[in-house]
Parts: structure tokens; sequence; C-alpha cells
């Protein structure tokens, strides 16, 4: 008996040190702690998720939620380390995709499909596409936690206003548009690309314009003939060139840090009248800045003339965060109940009023700009998921950095291309 | 008291003082022991076991792991990245060591020499040691931000707006502006060290060399100078192991970037293993730094000694 409170009590420290959150005083003989980790750090956010555990606490005497909120790049390193060293949280949020099914293969994350059939209420409460990035070898790995999380580009409106331009319906418009800006002395783009995810996303959708969802899926699934050289990657580093060669972006771009607040300044001081980003920053904007608010518009990412992908295809998750079960939970039962609870109507009404939309059927939206996010999505053939999320960590870290480097204008779009395709492969074998 | 009593007791003397001999031989032992328990069990013991995941394809989950051998050393003899990180670590190990070193120096004998007044100003240079790194790199992030940062701001209103610059964004600047950064926090640890130092320099020997006519600069070069050369060598040693291993500063304000152009050994390895999921092919990273810094630091003891002189 000694030995075994020893070992807990062993167990407890370490995980106290490795993520330095697991309070030492806790007692845990009476009360069963299921941990709880996500990267939500806006307050009002981080209270309605606590309301659900408080929710879940009530429904389940004896069990107590402790929950721990991280800032996004801490976040996954944070969990990669608590995976890793075999202390993981009981409940974690991710974005799906490439690093989850890593988390998967290893045996790390419960399936969700045993609960999921047994009520068929909470499975059937999300669209169907949902479970997409969630889904491994046929079974559901997660819950959607947080909102459908779409690419578009944010602007101000009152810029565009006054010097009469519309939102861009095609990338020659939007060249346009960049021109117009500049010549007034205003940053058409603003970009926080120090950690490289931001930029990302323009590479994303230019190659899902140029040649449609089709061309990265058999790239990235090493289908024959997918290649990372398809010219529709080549084509879409170019143009990305071109927009950085026009100065599309404002100063500073590769090194300005997004998680605090690099980009937003640039929009809300007015010197860039646009970001591309998802639209969850409407939600940041409207905690950090409300008042910009009434300035800010958004338009879906502008079509590419003779381009194979429809333009009304969206990159992004209608998920964005799931939340999932570790394996070494022991109280599997009970977190499941904590994830249902956690995304729950209650919940998603919660949410609705932190500008975050659940991909739940049938949801209704009181306010115009969730709404526009919400029209775009349901009428997307289809949803590329970032690849940066997509992708196995490995590619994905190429991905970033070749990304970048075609940013910083110092390499080729045919070397992103060879080196990206050289990574597929190797990571293939 | 009978022969046979004294010769017993004689050989009882032998005896506890052959016993006492072998605890002296034992003592060394005894007395290292726990120390060296410790460091087998957090230093040798992990050297050991990141030398042998080296030797494995393993993303550091589950019982995924493959041995390959020495494929991991092979790719990382040919990682553009990674030497170009180690090349930046030299340049750091530069910079500190002709940075901060000359700074603290003169800080270090002015403060001494201003001793009473100055306790305000010792405070005060020290701060920046006391700040945790996470919370300067953010203060930092926005004195260089490009567009609203005040380093750009008074250039711009002196009317150098060529002068201004990308400074953590653009790869020709980013190296410099985090080496600036780590140089300033850094400064008054040396400092510290040398005003130690100078508080065992006798007061008596500036008052003789006074007496003798010399002046404040001779007392510098030829006195003082001289007193912190074993000071010098220890704080050289220290700045550039500290630099070969350097990480917090350049993980916080550029993460390597952009395009690696800031990317040291220690932010490379905690990329491949934290981002890309490689902890094989990042413990060879980091075997690799371990095997560089080694080197580096006996060569530098060794160079340093042979500047060693009789003051």
């Amino acid at each position: 008996m000694q030995s075994r409170d020893t070992a807990k009590r062993a167990k407890l420290l370490c995980s106290a040190l490795v993520a330095g959150l697991l309070p030492l005083a806790g007692n845990a003989q009476d009360t069963k702690e299921i941990t709880s980790w996500d990267l939500q750090t806006q307050d009002r956010t981080v209270a309605n998720i606590r309301a659900g555990m408080d929710r879940f606490e009530a429904a389940n005497p004896g069990y107590k939620v402790v929950d721990s909120h991280f800032a996004n790049d801490a976040y996954k390193t944070k969990l990669k380390i608590a995976f890793g060293a075999n202390q993981p949280p009981c409940v974690f949020a991710s974005w799906g995709g490439g690093p989850l099914r890593e988390y998967i293969r290893a045996g790390e994350v419960v399936d969700l499909s045993p609960y999921l059939d047994a009520n068929p209420a909470v499975k059937g409460y999300f669209m169907p596409a949902s479970y997409t990035p969630v889904t491994f070898e046929g079974d559901i790995y997660g819950l959607p936690a947080r909102g459908t999380s779409i690419g578009v580009i944010l602007y101000n409106k009152e810029i565009f206003e006054k010097l009469g331009l519309t939102p861009p319906a095609t990338w020659g418009e939007l060249m346009n548009v960049s021109k117009v800006l500049n010549e007034n002395g205003i940053a058409p783009f603003a970009l926080a690309n120090k950690s490289k995810w931001p930029g990302s996303m323009f590479y994303v959708y230019l190659v899902d314009r140029i040649g449609g969802p089709e061309v990265f899926l058999a790239a990235a699934d090493r289908q024959p003939g997918g290649s990372f050289e398809d010219p529709a990657f080549i084509q879409a580093g170019e143009m990305l060139q071109d927009l950085v060669k026009a100065d599309g972006f404002a100063r500073g771009f590769n090194g300005l840090d997004y998680d605090i607040g690099g980009s937003r300044r640039l929009l809300y001081s007015g010197r860039a009248a646009m970001e591309l980003m998802g639209n969850w920053e409407i939600g940041t904007i409207a905690n950090e800045n409300p008042e910009f608010l009434g300035k800010l518009g958004f338009f879906p990412f502008p079509a590419v003339e003779g381009g194979k992908g429809d333009p009304a295809n969206v990159v992004g998750t209608l998920g964005d965060n799931y939340i999932s079960i570790s394996t070494q939970c022991p109280y599997p039962d009970a977190a499941f109940d904590l994830l249902v609870k956690l995304t729950d109507q209650t919940s998603t009404e919660e949410q609705l009023l932190d500008n975050i939309v659940s991909p739940v059927l049938g949801i209704e939206v009181g306010d115009p700009t969730l709404q526009g996010v919400i029209d775009l999505v349901g009428k997307a053939p289809s949803v590329q998921l970032w690849y940066d999320q997509e992708l196995p960590p490995t590619l994905a870290e190429v991905h970033k950095d070749t990304t970048q480097q075609l940013f910083g204008l110092s390499i080729t779009p045919e070397e992103a291309a060879a080196t990206m395709e050289a990574a597929a492969k190797a990571e293939a074998n | 008291m009978s022969v046979g009593e004294a010769v017993t007791a004689a050989e009882k003397l032998r005896r506890s003082r052959a016993g006492s001999r072998r605890l002296h031989k034992a003592a060394p032992t005894i007395f290292l022991a726990p120390a060296i328990l410790l460091l087998m069990v957090f230093l040798l013991y992990p050297l050991l076991s990141s030398f042998r995941l080296s030797l494995l394809d393993w993303n550091g989950l589950g019982d995924g792991a493959r041995f390959i051998g020495l494929q991991n050393w092979v790719r990382l003899a040919h990682d553009t990245v990674f030497w170009n990180s180690a090349w930046n670590n030299i340049l750091l190990a530069f910079f500190s060591v002709v940075v901060q070193l000359p700074i603290a120096v003169v800080l270090a004998v002015v403060l001494d020499e201003a001793s009473k007044g100055s306790r305000l100003l010792k405070i005060l240079y020290f701060l920046p040691l006391l700040m945790s790194s996470v919370a300067l790199g953010v203060l930092f992030k926005n004195v260089y931000d490009p567009n609203f940062g005040p380093i750009n701001g008074i250039l711009g209103a002196m009317g150098l707006y060529s002068w201004t610059q990308d400074w953590l964004g653009d790869p020709n600047f980013a190296l410099g502006s985090v080496i600036a950064v780590v140089c300033w926090q850094n400064i008054p640890f040396y400092m510290v060290l040398f005003l130690a130092a100078l508080s065992s320099f006798p007061r008596e020997i500036t008052e003789a060399a006074r007496l003798d006519g010399a002046t404040g600069r001779t007392i510098f070069w030829r006195l003082k100078l001289p007193h912190l050369q074993g000071t010098f060598r220890t704080a050289v040693l220290l700045a550039v192991i500290g630099s070969m291993r350097y990480f917090d500063l350049i993980y916080v304000m550029t993460g390597g970037g952009p395009e690696n152009a800031s990317e040291v050994m220690a932010t490379y390895m905690y990329r491949t293993v934290f981002n890309s999921f490689e902890l094989g092919y990042g413990s060879t990273v980091a075997s690799a730094m371990f095997l560089i810094i080694m080197v580096i630091a006996a060569v530098s003891l060794r160079i340093s000694k042979r500047f060693e002189t009789e003051v």
C-alpha cells in the first residue's frame, strides 16, 4: 500500500514537473480528477469551456475537471512532451489530421466509435463531414469542440469605401486592389509569418484554386501520378511571389509574431487593409478591439483565372479543434461524458455568443458576419484541411519552411516543390 | 601488565591503525559517492541514452522505434541547416566574448572606483539579468517591430528612414538583432563576476602606484587588468560554452527564423523533435551538439592556459 502510494505520488510529481500544472496538494483519493488541456486563452472562451465542465461536475458527483489553457504554439509542444513522457492529459484538444494520426498510431487515443454508436443522438448532432479530420481507418477519435474555421480575407471596410474599392473576386482584381492600396500608402495584407502557418494559408488556397483539392490529395497520399512538383504547386508559388514582389504584405511579415498580435495591430491602426486568416479572428477581434469590429468585413479567397479548382471551395476545418481522450485516462467513460457536455446544445449556444460556430446540423446564427461564414461552408463542394495539420508532422515542417522561404523570395517555386517532393518520397519509404 | 597483555595491546593498536588507514583510503570514495551517483543518474545516463536514441528512427510515441544504425549521423553530416546553425552558434560566441566582456570590465572598474555612490547603479545595471528571457524576448519583439517599434520610430523621426530595417524578419538582420539582446542581457552577469574579482584587489597597491606617479590609465592597464586575467579566462569560457548551447531568447524572438537565418543548434534540435516529431534525428543533433561543445570547451581551456602568466 505504502509503495503504491509512493508510486502514485511520484507519478503526480513527474507530471507536475513535466507539465507544471498538476496541483501537488490535491488528494486524489476521494475526488477523481480529469485533466483537460486546450489552446483557448481568451477570457470569454475559457469561461464558456469552464461552464461546460461545471455542468459535467454537477452531473457527475465525485469528479473534478482540472483544466489548463495554453497559447497556440506552446500547446503543440506541451502535448508532445506530455505524451512522450507517458503523462498525457485525460482530455485534449487537437486539429485532427497528421499529428493526431501519430498519436492514434501509437495507441494513445481512445476510439470513440463504440461510444458514438451507443449514443446516436450525440453522433447525429454534428455535420457528418466534420468528422473527417478525426477519422482514422473508419473509426472516430474526436468530437468537434470549437467552431467552423475557414480561411477568409478579413478587410477594413472603411479603407475600401474611402478608396472606392470592392472586394476582389479574382486574383487579377486582388492584384489591382493591392496596387491601389499601395499607391495610397496602405499595405494590402497584414501577415505575421514567424510561426509559418499564417503564410501557408495563401499557398494552400492558391493550390486549391489552381488545381483543385485532388492535386494535393494525390500528392499527399502518394497516388500514382501525384506529386508535389505538379504544375499547380509551382504556379501557386509563382503567384505568391508575384504578390510579395508587388509589395502585397506589410513590412516585417516573415518576423512578426501572430501570438502577440503582430498582424492585428496593423489592421487596427489602418496601416494594412486585409488579412487572410481563419474566421476565429473575428471572435478574437471582438474580444480584443470591439470598436474595430464595426469596420471589419470579409470575403472569400478570390478565384484564379483559368484555375481548375471551384472558387466556392474553402480551406479550413469544420471543427477547428477536436477533443479526444487519451488511452491513459483512468476514467474514459466519464471523460466521454465530459466531451459531450463540452459540445452539447448549451455549449453550442454559449459559443455562438462568442462568435464560434459549431459544425452542428441546422444551426441558427443571428449574427450576419457569422451567417456569412456558415453560408460559405454550406456552399463549399470541398473543405481542404490546413496542410500543416493534414500532413504528417515531418512533411508539415518542410511545407512550412519552404513556404516561408517562398515568401522571403530566397528560393524559386521549382526548388520549393522539389524539396517538398523529396521529403514526401523519403516519408513514404 | 604481563608481557602477553602488552603484546595483544600493541597488536590491537596496529590493527586499528591499519583499519583507519583503510578508512582513509575509502574516505574519498564515500564522500564522492552521492555526487557521482547523482551525476550518473542525471548526466551520464541521459547522455548515453540520447546517443542510443540517435541510432533510431522514432517519433517518440509508442513502440514504433526502428534501429537504423548510423543513418541519422550520415544525414546530419549532409544537413546544411545544422552546419549553418552551428556556425551561427560560433558567431554568437564570438560576439558574446567581444561585446560583453569589455563592456562588463569597464562597467565593473567604473562602479568599483565609485564604490559608495554606485549602489543604485549596480542594482540598475543588474536588472536585465533578473528578467525572464521570455518576458525580455516579447519586450524586444515589440521594440524591433518594423511598423510600431521605437527603433524604427526614432530612426524615421530623425529623417533616417533608409536606416530603418525589418530587424527580425529580414534574414540579414535577424541574427544580429537577437545577438544584441543576448549581449545586453548577459553583460551584468560578467560585470558582477569582475566586480567580485576587483573587490579582492588590494587598495594599498593603488595607493602605492599613485605615490609613484601612476595615472588612472596606467593603474587600469598595468595593475587591474592583469589582476582580472584569471576571471577573464573563466568569463571567456563561460561565454563560449553558454553561446554554443544558447536557446531561450532566440526561440522566443525568432524561433530560429526567418528561413533558418537565426537558427542555432539548440533551436534546430527543438524543432526536429517537437515540430517534426523526429526524436531519433533530434537526439542526433543533441549528441552532435554535445560533442561540438566538448571539443570547443577543451580547445578554449587549452588556449586560455597558454595565456596564463604570473601576475
